[in-house]
């Protein structure tokens, strides 16, 4: 049949089409910056420029002496961490009754906890700010957390929703009629299973707290800066070299982490 | 009584969601280390009542008891139902051995006391060289094996097998259906086989009970089954047959059914009928013969030699096409397409009516 097969192509063509932009988009704005930034970190001059005129590490040994970024970006580690650690204990609790349930109640509490995604996170950090404050709080670390949590549960939601979705709901019967208590059969049977997806969910998690401005910059108190709003000041006030030598560290961290996920979750993918 | 083996009674059990009904009014009693097949086509509620005696479902109406002791109020951890999945529902995470050691590790079974116990199931099953494999490294007979490995381990009250043949291929099934049986029988314990397959059903079953729209039809041994159906459902359910519509008329102590084209077959005097009324004859292949004279006339329209047996496809008047099986015979000549032919029951006793629905 002629007529099938033309639609075919087309669908072919329009996917490769798609996936082609996609790909070139990706390349133009996402990879060649990151190299920009990358080779820029590199330059033995004073100034941030491209290309440089000559390569060094020696904005590198800065970083070693830059003892405000480093604070920054040690307060950023940490409320990454909590963050993270946060999320996927709710999210995980969170998603099990996702997965199951099929009440219009559960439905509107995903639409709920999914909707910070869809929230400007701007308007989100300058309304909590303003609560809180009515409250007769001010900015602290625990507000600063629970706001990362607030948007950054998503990410965990979504990936162990659809492992859960993925897993098969006879072990679960199998496990309860072998005798097997909730508890058990969450930790031997469910999380094992959905690990993967847990893992994955995790560090998107982590690195959307980690480089997360509107939230902290609304939340964070005077004393604890955050390292994406410190580097966007040394920018802004004064052209800091380091700046690129942070970006090009986190550029690896966040390379380094993303194998290490990959990794994890493919091994697990292997144990199945 | 049996020695072994626990009675599992169903009394009275219905269940209705919301406005449908699943199951209703099932009474079944199950002696200790029987073997009962639920028989029936999807959605005649066979597997609502699997999850039910398994506790998964809390019945509307109704008790399940074992050894004549309620169990309702038993949460299906408790209550010590072993379930085969019908894809065994294996841990792929876990090896062999892990999944064996589940169940006995969910009751607190010392350490010292599971691996000796895990041994002895896989040797039962004949898989102790493959104690260290994961699930997905077996073939699916072995991992069915396992699946039955793991739930005798913990000893239950109750055996469910839920479709567990539906996945193997047809010459692995008839294998793995006498090596369930043997396991079975050796472990004494009381099972519930339910399947939409007639044939697991006769060949595992002690006895089947016909299901259809959430009421069981009939409960006989599998023989009883096929030779003397209560219904037509259970009659055409259960093997093949043909089934011509009727009047029924009793002649003295015998009884004939007259068919639309004026032919009439001698049936078994059957209570309840006065005459004229509308009835279903049902006659199994195998019990009709092509004869000289007499019976039914009709033409053959398809011959299909089946190894052992042919079969003749054979319209005749009354409307419908009768299938009639015969052993092939060196001597006798098939018969041609288009022949005219006479067909009779080899018995009286071989036609069920039924009354027309």
């Amino acid at each position: 049949m002629p007529a099938p097969k033309a639609n075919l192509d087309w669908e072919a063509l329009s996917l490769r089409l798609t996936f082609g932009i996609l790909t070139i988009v990706a390349m133009i704005f996402l990879v060649a910056p990151t190299i920009v930034v990358l080779i820029t970190s590199l330059t033995s001059s004073e100034s941030l420029r491209f290309p440089p005129p000559g390569l060094s590490l020696r904005w590198y040994f800065a970083l070693i002496d830059a003892d405000q970024m480093q604070r920054a970006a040690w307060n950023s580690l940490v409320i990454a961490f909590w963050t993270t650690l946060i999320s996927v204990a709710l999210g995980t609790a969170a998603s099990l009754a996702l997965a199951r349930s099929r009440s219009k109640w559960v439905r509107a509490a995903d639409l709920l906890f999914m909707s910070p995604l869809l929230l400007p996170a701007l308007a989100f950090g300058f309304a909590a700010l303003v609560y809180i404050n009515k409250l007769g709080f001010s900015p602290s670390v625990p507000f600063l957390v629970a706001g990362h949590v607030i948007v950054c549960v998503p990410f965990v939601l979504r990936t162990t929703v659809a492992a859960l979705s993925q897993l098969d709901p006879s072990l679960l019967d199998a496990s309860i009629s072998l005798g097997g208590t909730p508890w058990m059969t969450f930790r031997r049977v469910i999380l094992p299973l959905i690990a993967p997806g847990l893992a994955s969910g995790a560090f998107l998690c982590f690195m959307a707290s980690f480089d997360n401005v509107p939230v902290s910059l609304f939340l964070a108190d005077e004393r604890t800066e955050v390292l994406p709003i410190h580097l966007w000041q040394q920018i802004d006030t004064n052209l800091d070299v380091r700046t690129a030598a942070a970006s090009g560290l986190i550029v690896i961290f966040t390379l380094i982490l993303m194998l290490i996920t990959e990794r994890v979750a493919g091994l697990t993918q292997q144990m199945r | 009584m049996a020695l072994r083996g626990h009675r599992l009674q169903l009394d009275n059990i219905t269940q209705r969601f919301n406005d449908y009904v699943a199951v209703s009014d099932i009474n079944l009693d199950v002696a200790g280390g029987e073997m009962v097949a639920l028989l029936g086509p999807s959605g005649c509620g066979k597997s609502t009542l699997l999850r039910i005696v398994s506790g998964f479902i809390r019945q509307t109406e109704g008790s399940v008891l074992f050894d004549g002791q309620p169990v309702d109020h038993l949460s299906p951890s408790q209550r010590g139902v072993g379930i085969v999945f019908q894809n065994y529902a294996l841990f792929p995470h876990m090896t062999v051995a892990d999944n064996v050691a589940y169940g006995l590790q969910a009751h607190k079974w010392p350490a010292e006391k599971i691996k000796p116990r895990v041994a002895e199931m896989l040797a039962l099953v004949h898989m102790t060289e493959f104690a260290e494999r994961k699930p997905r490294q077996l073939s699916g007979g072995q991992q069915q094996r396992i699946a039955l490995a793991r739930c005798l381990a913990i000893d239950p009250k109750v055996l469910l097998l839920d479709e567990p043949f539906g996945a193997l291929d047809k010459n692995l099934r008839l294998d793995m259906q006498i090596e369930v049986k043997r396991l079975v029988r050796e472990a004494g314990v009381t099972t519930i086989l339910v399947t939409h397959d007639q044939e697991e059903a006769l060949s595992m079953a002690d006895r089947i009970a016909v299901m259809s729209r959430g009421r069981i039809e009939q409960v006989s041994p599998p023989t009883e089954i096929y030779d003397k159906p209560q219904t037509l459902f259970v009659n055409q359910f259960v093997g093949t047959t043909n089934a011509i519509p009727g009047e029924y008329f009793c002649v003295g102590n015998k009884a004939k059914v007259t068919f639309a084209g004026g032919s009439s077959l001698d049936v078994p005097k059957t209570p309840g009928y006065i005459d004229s009324s509308k009835v279903v004859v049902s006659i199994r292949p195998e019990q009709l013969h092509v004869v000289p004279s007499a019976g039914l006339v009709g033409t053959v329209k398809a011959v299909m030699p089946l190894g052992s047996h042919v079969v003749y496809d054979i319209e005749v008047p009354a409307g419908v096409s009768l299938k009639v099986s015969e052993p092939r015979e060196g001597r006798v000549a098939m018969r041609r397409t288009g022949e005219t032919v006479h067909v009779a029951p080899t018995s009286p006793d071989a036609c069920h009516v039924f009354p027309a629905s």
